[in-house]
Parts: C-alpha cells; structure tokens; sequence
C-alpha cells in the first residue's frame, strides 16, 4: 500500500509535480543547524545518482550553504541496509519479513506478557533527539497514556542534559542558543568551550567571521580541532586545558573577573540573584591555582576574561565541556561568568549551548525525558499532570511519576528491576551509549527488544521486532533547530516499501493496548494536539501553526496562543518568577578518570566531518565513508615515540571496561598526555567500549569525555 | 559527635562547611572557634587586598551566617586558651577576657601558621618552644607579637591595612626575604607605582625553591618589573626614627651585616611561617614542625585529635611513639604553607568525621602528601619550581637522576628539569608559562616527559604547533573545512575548466558551506600556477 494515497492530506503536500519543477523546499536530516535545503526529483535519475537532488536554499542558519553530510543526505534514502518491511525472527532466529498486522500484534503481545509479569514498568522507551517533534510527543504520551509506564528516556541524555540543567536553574529556561544565530554576526569576541562545529555543523562557521575578523575567536579545546585552527593568523586565541578540567578553568576565569574588576556591577544587582555568596566560591581560584590545574597559562587567562570584558561577546558551549560527570556544574560555571560579565539577555551579546541532534531541542521539550511532560513541564508537577492529563483524556492519578535516566535504563534492561521489553525510536545505543558493552550485555538479556529505524542500525540487529519508519524526506512534521526556531519538515517522496510513519505504528499499537486513548496519526493534528498540550508551559507552541510554518516568518518558542515569536527570551527578563538569573555556586570535585604515571592516557571522543552520531545513516554514503573509512585514534608524536609507534601503525587502547584496536595518526595539535577517538564507528571499533557510565549528580549526563586508557602497539 | 574546630581561617572554614549536611541531618554538632572576627578569607590573596587590587568582599571564601543557621557554635574573635585532652575539653576566650569550657568528642586545630619573626635588634620576639610557654601565661596563646610601628609581617587583614597605608602614602617598602610571598608582594607594589627594595642574604631569590641559574633569570625578570634587590646581605637591626611631636619609635632604616642602611617608611617581615601549634604543645601532644598527625590527619597519640592545614605536620608515627619521643626522636617534612593541601585535607577530613558520625563505612583514601609546587603569582613574571633543582646538568648522581637545562638569559627564559626514570623529581621554569604549567600537570601525574626534552620547551615557541598550516599551500591542504575539499581537488576542478568560485563549487562542493573559504578558492583562480596547485 501506498500511504501517500491513503491520506489525501499528505498527498497533497507531498505534490509529486512540485518536486519535480521548483522542488520541495525542506531541511537538512542530520545536526541542529537544520540548513534549509530544496529536494528536486530528476527528471531522469542516472544511474548511482541519488533518488532526489539537494541544493543548498537560503536561510539564516546556513545562508544557502551544505556541509559533505548535507549534500549527500539523499543517498541514504535508498541505501544498502534501507528497512523496507517488518521483520521478526523466525524459528532459527533470522529475520523474516511480515505483514503490519502481524508485526504489530506480536509487539502488542510481548508488551501485554511483560506488564502481566512484572506491571507496566516492565516496559521501557527509549526515544531520539532526532525524532520530528510530533513523534517526541506521541513517544512521550504512548509511555504514559497508553503503556502506563514510567520508564522513557532518550539519547539527548547523552548530549543535552547537562546544559539543559544548567540553563534551568540559571535562567528558568532552557533554549540553547537565545538567540538567532545571525546575532552572533556582529560579536567581537566568541568564546567556545568544547564545541567543534568546523566539523559538526560546518555552515555554522560563517557566523563566526566577524570575531575572526576582530581578532576575537577563542577556543578551548585539548586538542587543536578544525575549530581551534580557525583561531590561526591573527583570528583568535586558542587554550588546551588538560582534559576534564574545564570547570577550574572557568572558575578561574571568573575569579579574574572579579579580582580585575571586571564585573558589570549594574547588571549583577539589576538581573540576577546570588552574587555574593558566588564570589565567596571564587576566591579560591587565583590564577596560578587555575593554571596549575588546567595547564592554561595564569597571562592567557588574563587576556581570554579581558576581551570577554571589553563586550559585544558570547560564550558558546558544547559537548566537550558538558558531557562528563560535572557537566551540568561546568555548563553553570560557563554561564556564571556570562552573569559577571553582563552578558546574557543584552543586545549583542549572550551564552548559548550549541545543541547537537537534529531536534535536539524540540527533542528535550515534548515530554519524551524520564522527569518531564509536554512544554518542558516536570511530571511531578501537579498543576502540569492537571492539564496534559486533561488533553490526553486520561486521569491525572493515571500519569505515572518520574522514570530512571537513560544510563541507569539501559544498564538495568533485562535484570530483576529493570525493563524486559524495551522500544527503541531513532536511536542507536550500542554505539552510542557510554560503557557499550554492558549496554549490549543488558539488551541482548532483553525478554524483548523492539526497534523502530529507518536502517538496519546495529542496535535493530539485535532486535526481536524491527519495524521500518519513514525519513526525513518521506514525512511532514516539525523540528526545534538549535536556535528554538520551529521549522517545517516536509514530505517530497513516497516511503519504500512498507516503511511507515511512526505516528502510525505508535497510533496502531495503542489501539491494540489501550484504544481509549486516541492517538493522531496526521502530523499536523499531532501539532495541534502538542501546541495545546504545551500551553502554560516553559516552551509554549500553543501559538504556533503548520500555516505560519509555511509563511516566511521565523517562530521562535515561546509562542503561546495569541502571543507572538520569542527571539530573544531573555531580552527583558529571566524565566525564573522573580525574573532574575540565578548565580549557582559550583565546587571542582576529583575526577577518578585521571590518568596517573607514564603509562595512562586521557581519551577524549568527539566526531568528524564526514559522520554523523552513531554513523546508522552517513557510514551507508559511499562518498563519506571514502573519506576517512575506518577509525583512527589521534596522538601526540611525543606519547607515539614513547609507545614505539609510528603514524599509521596499529595500537591496542585499552582499560578496565574494554579494549579495541585501530591505526594511529600523529598530530602535534593534541596535547601529549591526551588521545582522541571519534565514536561514530560500531562494534569492536566503538569507542564507547572505553568511556565511563559514571553520571552527573544533577542531569545523569554520562562521562563521556575523559576516560583513563593505555595505548600499546598491536 | 561534637566537632570542634580550633581555627576558622579558610582551612578550618572549608572543614566546617564539609560538616554542613552531617550538621543538618543531627549526625554531628559543630563549635569553631575563629581569631580573626571576620569570616574566613583567602590568604594567598591578602597581597592583592593590601596592594588595592581586591576588596575583602572578594577574598571572603565563607559564610560564617549560614553555619550558623544550620545549627553550629560559631566564635570569631574568640581564641582557644587551653585544651585538656584527658577530659575532652577545651578553654575558650569569646573576647571577653573570661575563658568557659567546651566539650567535644573530636577536636580539630586548623590554627594555621604565623610569621616568622627574624632575630633583629629592635624587634622583639617571643619564644615558643614547650619550656618557654609553661612559663607564659594563656594571655600569650593563639597571639602574635607586637611588633614596632612601621615593621609588619603580611598575614591578616591587620598587616594588610599597614601595607595599604604605606602605599596610599607611596612610601619606600622594604621586604626582608625573597621567598615566594615576599616577592609576590614586591611584585604588586612595584606594579601599584610604590619603590619597593627586597633584601635577602643568599645570592638569588627563592634560594630553597631555585637553583642558581633560575634564580638568576627570575632576579633579572624582577628588577625589569621595577623590584629593587639587595642580595648577599644578612639583616641585623632595625634602625628607628622618633616622631618629634610624640616621641613614638617608627621604622626608619634595615641594617644590614655589612652596614648598609635600607631606609624606607615600612618593613615587611617575609621570613617564611611556623605553625601555630602552642595550644597542642601545652596539652602534651607530639609537635616538631607542625602538630604530629598520620596520614589519616589524626594525633600520633590521642585518635580524638585532628589536624589540618598549616599547622599539621604529617608524617608516619614510629611504631612506639613514647620509646621514640623518650630517645629525643626527630622527623622530617613539614607543613607545605600552601592552602591547597589544606582544603583536601579539610574535605577528606569532613568526609570521614561525617561518614563516622552516621555510622557509614567510609573508604575514600587519604590525600596524598605531595611535594609542593611552587608558583610566583605575578602578572609580569612567570617562575614556577617544585622539588630539588640542585642538580647541574654534568653532575654525576649515584641516584639515576638526569638533569636537563636550557637557558636564554637574554630574553628571560629558563628551565630545567630533574628526572629520574624519564619521571620528574624537580623543576624550574622562569619565563617559560606554557611550558611551566604542561610540567606542573607532568609532575604532578608523576608521567615520563617526553624523551625529546625539547618538546616541551617549544610549547612556548611561536610554532609550537607543528601541525598548524603556514601560508604555503600544499595539494593535501585542506581548503574547504565543510565539505573536507583539498587544495589538489580543486586544482582539478580548475584544470578541468572551472573558471569561477561557483564552478569549483560545482564541481568539487568546496566553499558551499559556510562560505569561509571562497576567498582562498578564488586566490587559486587568481593564480594558476602547476605548482601552487599541485597538478
């Protein structure tokens, strides 16, 4: 069945004559710039030629640009591994291709079984910042109103998590960049904390041409990143502290600004709460403390916090300084000195971190987070239960209460307390997820693994159910791009086969469970349903409409009913009642992953150009995989010739969680005691086989980025 | 359990504020007892308070009201007179003049340190051995001296208000020692636009931290930040003016061994620190360069003593401290005088007496006592050192250590490394920042430096990134960062008939991103040549 012709809505947006003539006007699949892009059907499609042309289309995000990854998006339509048809195992534990029905009442069965043992917790979703925002919402209400359970949670556990909290009890409210983007045009200083969009999000660069200009790009990163080369000739300044010592360094950063008299005492006492006992905090960190803690010089940092001081300046944080067990204490240190400098919510200047998943964003907002309902509410709200309970048609009581966090949902699948059967959309944890081979042990002791994907993803190869979901081309909805801005998803091809939205699978299964409650299929009416469910909350879309979407018109949330677009939220006033910022005061803590000797190593993960998060989508694209095939574990000359090695030769990295194998690739750009892998490679090449579980005390962010390994020739 | 903590200086604050969730939660009581009436600030700042960089609101590292709040006895302005460890109590004076008793179960000195008073005629000092105080009375204990109008040491807010006046008044400073802190303080006054004159006996400053070489290099950074020096000179006197109208002595000149008359308006006192530990040498503990305690901050003879900070001198007790103490017994090591040792301790401390408290297991192992690192703090001037430097490049060890030097006098620059193993023991840079603080974290990890020694002298060098791309175009270069295009690629493109920016666009994706490179793509169309290209 054709599911374009069965709904003649979709159809008609879908228009086959548009996308043949003037073309489909969409964004990018991947990161959370969402570059506008327009799809346009060949006339004649040649052969190895993509299903549909991409050209870049102008936007303020990405001015008509593409990076490699966006140019080349279309491929993964049609590319090897494509899931066309459900498939279950069969007696010899293959898969078999079946029909919806069939599909769909063994999924219904699996979940009855594992409630009827062990009640509805014994059912787990797991959701994805890559997720359109209307199935983030539907993921989040299929958990609560239908499975009635409590265990959901979603891989921006692993990315956002700890910004988010910090950006909460700081402002009220978390939207990563409160800005436009273009704001960032005019700054004469921008400071980065462990982002590296030169490869991540590369059209993003443009908008840092003005601080290059001045002289005023500062990067901070331990290893010299194709972000931190955009500091040479004059364009800026970059410092490699030692890995995980991110939060001295800021915490140094505002002691200087402090003892340099440097802080914008007007907006300290008319904007923000806390001050005095913050500076109580600081004390502690002088600058020769500072340096000796992060390896940075006391005289950079005196250079760093006095451009910071001369304004028209942004701070701008990333993974690298977030995803580790003080992640969300370092996001508050970041934004701690943006406070004492005067920053945030003044004209031509602010903090923002940049979101990574494509819907990153809307992805943290719709309720698909253990603690949370729609419009970014907290599920222990009662007045918030009141109201979603009200849309969804359900009593409050029947709401359950706050889940676990992914790490701790993951790693206690299939145990006595955990999940037994577990749901997975858009998302990819056994590469992703940190520790993976525990993670992989937990969920192959799954009584049942369900996965929704768009390829034969390495998590979907060891699921018991695989169901086949439409692409970002082949579906309308909606993303939050980093900015808060809402943008349009559009429809330009019919799905393969009998892949199908999973608006339609979620609508399908709680017909099956739970038919009470009803389920939209169409995703505009999901909107609406999401805009309602949102109003009142911190991210109101109650406002918004497909129909403003369509217009030129840029919306930012929060736009509630009757209000209009927020650019700039905190343009007057912070989130909070009182309408001030919140200084937090945050304390450095020892990090057990420190290497100690000669022989330990810090690894850091990170990513590159060519491959997008868990590599499901970009290591399928030909042309991206030729790039850089497999992976490679960057090192200092001076740590290789102290191994024996030599640029291309094998190495063994390995400690107590695991080990793997991969060529090395000198680079006198990474500090010596540091190495780096990217983690978008599966398997025995997963880095995450080498990175710590340990969670953040606040956002149960995992360890991500520093790890203490060995490295030995092969 | 009853805490209490003699001492509320930011060591003994730290403590406290480690106790505040065992203090809420009832698992333990909390008294400190604080000298200073002021909460706890930061005394590696006080330089910066006097010299007028930072106000004291700044340097606060404490919030005396919030102890409070949660339930703790707090005295500021108050001091410990006597401790009876038999029975578990302790005199106090809240400054009042009349002492009353407390019990504890645990009581923990975090008294820190007081200057050094110099032998100089002119200044008195009082002795603190065990034999001199039973002869003083407690109106001495937990005091210091009283030293003539215009000589003070640089500790509490009291020495940094005479250091402001003097510079309020740009009056000529004389700092008697070169160690760290009285350079520091040079440092700032000469920044601040005072004439300030260090005078020291040895040849170069910073004699227990530097070898010759170093202390060299920094004395000739010192002078250029504006610091006078008197070097090879032994103080002996201090020479006093009298005020005409009140007759009052006042500071008026150090004498030097040899003769020489250092006149300034003020003499500050940097002769280094002992610990404040008269309090624990009267109750009969053992005491040599600080309060004796183990590696668990706990007394060599009595388990409901702690101590912290400055005046802790840990060390690992002989098997019987008695047969020891008896045979006149003599330890090694010392406080560090650094405040980041304390707060470990003071945090590991709080852990234990709050896991103890509760009745919770408690495994966390003790921090560990490393050799110090010592760092100038000064904005025009970068000496960072730790451990022996002693050691001259050509000089045989028996120990298998390996000196390794490099010195540029001229611009300023020095280092040398100590190693054994490939592993440091000691180091001095001066000039050097980055490479001083790349060996700060080397020392500290205890890791092997690389066997090229020379890489971690180019940290500081202007290529210091090899790596880095110069202006020369090579065809690997990298010329579009978002769509990973080489300067070879689009030499192709335009070999193969691209004549414009949008063709090489076309043709190779190159400058379709972000943008950023267009200007290098047309500069390789302005210039065709084979070479430049690569094809």
């Amino acid at each position: 069945m054709n599911i374009a012709d069965a709904d003649p809505e979709a159809s008609a947006r879908a228009d086959p004559s548009r996308a043949e003539t003037q073309g489909t006007p969409t964004h990018c699949p991947y990161c959370a710039l969402q570059c506008a892009m327009t799809l346009t059907r060949p006339k004649e499609r040649a052969d190895g030629a993509p299903l549909l042309d991409v050209a870049g289309r102008a936007f303020p995000t990405n001015r008509g640009g593409l990076c490699k990854k966006g140019w080349t998006s279309t491929v993964v339509l049609d590319a090897p591994g494509r899931l066309t048809a459900p498939l279950i195992r069969d007696a010899d534990d293959e898969f078999v291709e079946t029909s919806w029905n069939d599909a769909l009442d063994l999924v219904a069965l699996r979940i009855r079984e594992a409630e009827a043992a062990r009640g509805p917790d014994a059912v787990g979703v797991f959701g994805g910042g890559g997720l359109t925002n209307e199935k983030a919402y539907q993921l989040g209400k299929f958990a609560r109103a239908a499975l009635r359970t409590s265990r959901i949670d979603y891989n921006g556990r692993f990315c956002m998590s700890s910004a988010a909290a910090a950006a909460n009890r700081a402002f009220g409210l978390d939207r990563g960049l409160p800005f436009p983007v273009t704001d960032l045009d005019t700054a004469r200083t921008i400071l980065i904390l462990g982002s590296n969009m030169a490869d991540t999000m590369p059209p993003f660069l443009g908008h840092l041409e003005g601080a290059r200009a001045a002289g005023g790009l500062i990067v901070v990163d331990p290893r010299r990143s194709s972000t931190a080369r955009l500091t040479d000739d004059g364009a800026g300044t970059h410092l490699a502290p030692a890995p995980g010592s991110d939060l001295a360094l800021l915490l140094g950063l505002a002691h200087l600004a402090i003892a340099e008299h440097l802080v914008h005492d007007d907006y300290v006492e008319a904007r923000t709460t806390g001050f005095a006992s913050f500076r109580r905090s600081l004390a502690e960190w002088w600058p020769e403390r500072t340096q000796a803690a992060t390896g940075v010089p006391a005289e950079r940092l005196r250079q760093v916090v006095r451009r910071l001081a001369e304004g028209d300046a942004y701070i701008l944080t990333g993974r690298g300084v977030e995803q580790h067990a003080d992640g969300t204490d370092t996001a508050t240190a970041a934004i701690n000195l943006a406070l004492l400098l005067g920053l945030p919510g003044t004209t031509g200047s602010g903090y923002g971190t940049m979101t990574g998943q494509g819907n990153g964003q809307g992805g943290r907002e719709h309720g698909q987070k253990a603690d949370q309902l729609p419009g970014y509410r907290s599920i222990t709200d009662p007045a918030a239960r009141d109201h979603v309970a009200r849309i969804w048609g359900i009593e409050p009581e029947a709401i359950p209460g706050p889940g676990i966090p992914a790490v701790r949902l993951l790693e206690s699948a299939g145990s006595a307390d955990g999940v037994r059967c577990l749901l997975i959309h858009g998302s990819n944890p056994v590469v992703s997820a940190p520790n993976v081979d525990a993670v992989r042990t937990a969920i192959d002791r799954l009584d049942t693994l369900v996965v929704c994907d768009v390829v034969m993803s390495e998590t979907a190869e060891r699921a018991d159910v695989v169901l086949p979901v439409t692409q970002w081309a082949e579906e309308d909805g909606t993303m939050t791009n980093l900015e808060g801005r809402v943008l349009r998803r559009r429809r330009t091809v019919d799905p393969p086969g009998e892949a199908r939205s999973e608006l339609w699978i979620l609508a399908e299964l709680a017909g099956r469970l739970a038919p009470q409650v009803h389920f939209d299929v169409e995703a505009e009416r999901v909107f609406t349903e999401l805009g309602r469910a949102s109003a009142g909350g911190r991210s109101d879309y109650s406002g918004i409409d497909y129909g403003m979407l369509d217009g030129d018109e840029s919306v930012h949330w929060p736009c509630p009913a009757g209000g209009s677009s927020t650019p700039r939220p905190f343009d007057v006033r912070f989130a909070h009642p009182d309408g001030r910022a919140r200084f937090v005061s945050v304390r450095r803590r020892p990090n057990p992953e420190t290497p100690r000797g000669s022989d330990q190593l810090w690894l850091v993960t990170g990513r590159l150009l060519e491959q997008y998060q868990s590599g499901a989508q970009t290591r399928r694209v030909p042309e991206l995989v030729a790039a850089r095939p497999r992976v490679e574990l960057v090192l200092h000359p001076a740590a290789a010739h102290a191994r024996g090695l030599a640029d291309g030769d094998l190495a063994v990295i390995a400690n107590d969680r695991g080990h793997l194998t991969a060529p090395v690739k000198l680079d006198a750009g990474i500090r010596m005691d540091t190495v780096f892998l990217p983690f978008h490679f599966p398997e025995a090449d997963s880095a995450n086989l080498l990175t710590s579980d340990a969670v953040d005390p606040v956002s149960a962010m995992p360890e991500f980025k520093t790890a203490v390994v060995t490295v030995a020739r092969a | 359990m009853h805490v209490l903590i003699v001492g509320a200086g930011p060591v003994g604050a730290r403590l406290a504020e480690g106790l505040l969730p065992a203090l809420r939660s009832g698992a333990v009581e909390v008294t400190i007892v604080g000298a200073e009436p002021v909460p706890a600030y930061n005394r590696v700042l006080v330089a910066e308070h006097a010299v007028g960089g930072m106000g004291f609101d700044e340097i606060l590292v404490h919030d005396a009201d919030e102890l409070a709040d949660a339930g703790a006895r707090v005295f500021l302005g108050a001091r410990v007179t006597a401790v009876d460890a038999a029975r578990h109590v302790a005199s106090v004076d809240d400054g009042s003049g009349t002492d009353s008793e407390i019990g504890y179960d645990r009581i923990v000195f975090a008294t820190g340190a007081r200057a050094n008073i110099p032998t100089l005629d002119g200044v008195p000092r009082t002795a603190r051995d065990a034999g001199s105080l039973r002869r003083t009375d407690a109106a001495t204990i937990g005091l210091d001296d009283r030293l003539p109008r215009g000589v003070t040491a640089l500790r509490d807010l009291d020495d940094a208000a005479r250091v402001a006046t003097a510079v309020q008044a740009r009056q000529r400073v004389v700092v008697l020692g070169a160690g760290v802190l009285g350079l520091e303080l040079a440092l700032l006054l000469a920044a601040a636009g005072c004439e300030v004159v260090v005078v020291h006996h040895g040849p170069t400053p910073m004699p227990r931290n530097l070898d010759r070489g170093a202390g060299l290099t920094l004395a000739a950074a010192l002078r250029a930040a504006g610091v006078g020096i008197v070097a090879h000179s032994r103080a002996e006197a201090v020479a006093v003016r009298h005020d005409p109208d009140t007759r009052e002595a006042h500071f008026d000149a150090l004498v030097t061994a040899d003769g020489k008359h250092v006149h300034g308006g003020l003499l500050v006192l940097s002769c280094g620190v002992g610990a404040r530990s008269e309090l624990a040498t009267l109750a009969g503990l053992p005491v040599e360069a600080g309060i004796l305690v183990d590696r668990t901050l706990t007394s060599w003879t009595d388990p409901s003593v702690h101590a912290i900070g400055d005046c802790a001198h840990v060390a690992d007790p002989p098997a019987d401290v008695r047969a020891w103490a008896q045979a006149g017994g003599r330890v090694g090591g010392g406080p560090s005088g650094l405040i980041g040792p304390g707060w470990q301790q003071a945090d590991w401390l709080a852990a234990r007496l709050a896991a103890e408290a509760s009745g919770v297991p408690f495994d966390l192992e003790p921090p560990d006592e490393r050799p110090a690192i010592v760092m100038l703090k000064g904005e025009s001037v970068d000496c960072v050192a730790a451990g022996d430097v002693t050691p001259e490049p050509w000089d045989v060890l028996d120990d298998g250590r390996r000196v390794a030097q490099w010195a540029d006098p001229e611009h300023g620059g020095y280092v040398k490394t100590v190693t054994r193993a490939g592993v440091l023991t000691g180091f001095a840079t001066v000039g050097m920042p980055r490479t001083a603080s790349e060996l700060t974290l080397l020392f500290e990890r205890g890791a092997e430096l690389p066997a090229d020694r020379s890489v971690v002298l180019r940290f500081d060098g202007v290529d210091h990134d090899p790596s880095a791309e110069s202006s020369a175009i090579t065809p690997e270069t990298t010329i579009c960062w978002c769509n990973g295009v080489s300067a070879g690629r689009i030499g192709e493109a335009i070999a193969c008939g691209a004549t414009t920016v949008v063709d090489v666009g076309g043709a190779t994706r190159a400058g379709t991103g972000c943008g950023g490179c267009r200007e290098r793509i047309q500069g390789m169309l302005d210039d065709r040549s084979p070479a430049v290209i690569g094809v």
